[in-house]
């Protein structure tokens, strides 16, 4: 029996993760050990993030619609209030992009938002 | 339900740059840097986005007259800042630097409530202070600034 050694096998599995590894700085993306230890780490990061750009995403609607409520003279909890009760279920994104680029629709949002919070 | 995947965001090249003026003379000192410095974010746009900045050009005239509230605390804030070497820490009060610098008391208040970052800088830059109650930005026809 000739005598394996797992040269070839190694060299393919290191490969592998440098691949993955290209663009760290120093020797983050030339050697293999950090390499490796990065990687697993940018996997976990990328894991949560996934998670925290939804709250981040619903953050940056909520000031962007609270803008557009105090433009128009009512605060954003009144506003969501307001929506709630007069049955409109769009949500904080789609509101967000009506302010933008609608701004008569969201005019009446807010008219009808007040009127259900006072009813 | 159906939505879109991408909301609006913000560019340079669409941007839409207002210009305000406000008299500063006898404003509470935070309750106005509030208002200025949410101008100074975009945070008053609902095109506001983080990584760009929106925000509009504020002149403030009578900067250094505006009003601060409670007996003592013109000498009780200090303004700190370090050299480096040793002992080389420098105090200045509000007061004296009321007198001195009269413009910056308000620059700091503001500065103080932007993010902490390269942003922040070109957010200051569109902060036009003046102690007295002319300013030369005539041509850009500022609109009083909104509550």
């Amino acid at each position: 029996m000739p005598r394996v050694t797992p040269g070839h096998a190694t060299r393919q599995r290191r490969k592998r993760i440098l691949k993955d590894a290209k663009g760290y700085r120093a020797s983050r993306s030339t050697l293999f050990r950090p390499a490796k230890q990065t990687v697993i780490k940018a996997g976990q990061y990328a894991f949560r993030d996934r998670r925290v750009r939804k709250r981040e995403f619903r953050a940056l609607w909520i000031i962007r619609v609270s803008a557009a409520c105090d433009a128009r003279g009512i605060s954003y909890s009144h506003f969501i209030n307001g929506l709630k009760k007069a049955g409109v279920f769009l949500n904080r994104k789609m509101l967000s992009e009506v302010a933008i680029a609608d701004a008569p629709a969201f005019d009446k949002l807010v008219e009808m938002a007040k009127k259900a919070a006072t009813a | 339900m159906k939505t879109a995947n991408k909301c609006y965001q913000a560019s340079p090249a669409t941007l839409d740059r207002r210009w305000y003026v406000v008299d500063a003379r006898d404003q509470v000192l935070g309750r106005l840097a509030v208002r200025i410095a949410t101008v100074l974010m975009g945070k008053h746009k609902p095109t506001y986005t983080p990584h760009v900045d929106t925000g509009d050009f504020v002149v403030v005239l009578n900067a250094g007259k505006v009003k601060v509230t409670g007996t003592r605390k013109k000498q009780q804030v200090v303004y700190q800042r370090y050299s480096g070497y040793p002992s080389g820490l420098r105090e200045i009060t509000m007061e004296t630097m009321l007198q001195r610098h009269p413009e910056r008391v308000l620059e700091y208040a503001v500065r103080r409530m932007l993010p902490k970052n390269a942003l922040a800088r070109k957010m200051l830059s569109k902060l036009k202070l003046y102690a007295g109650d002319q300013h030369p930005h005539q041509a850009q026809q500022p609109e009083p600034l909104p509550n």
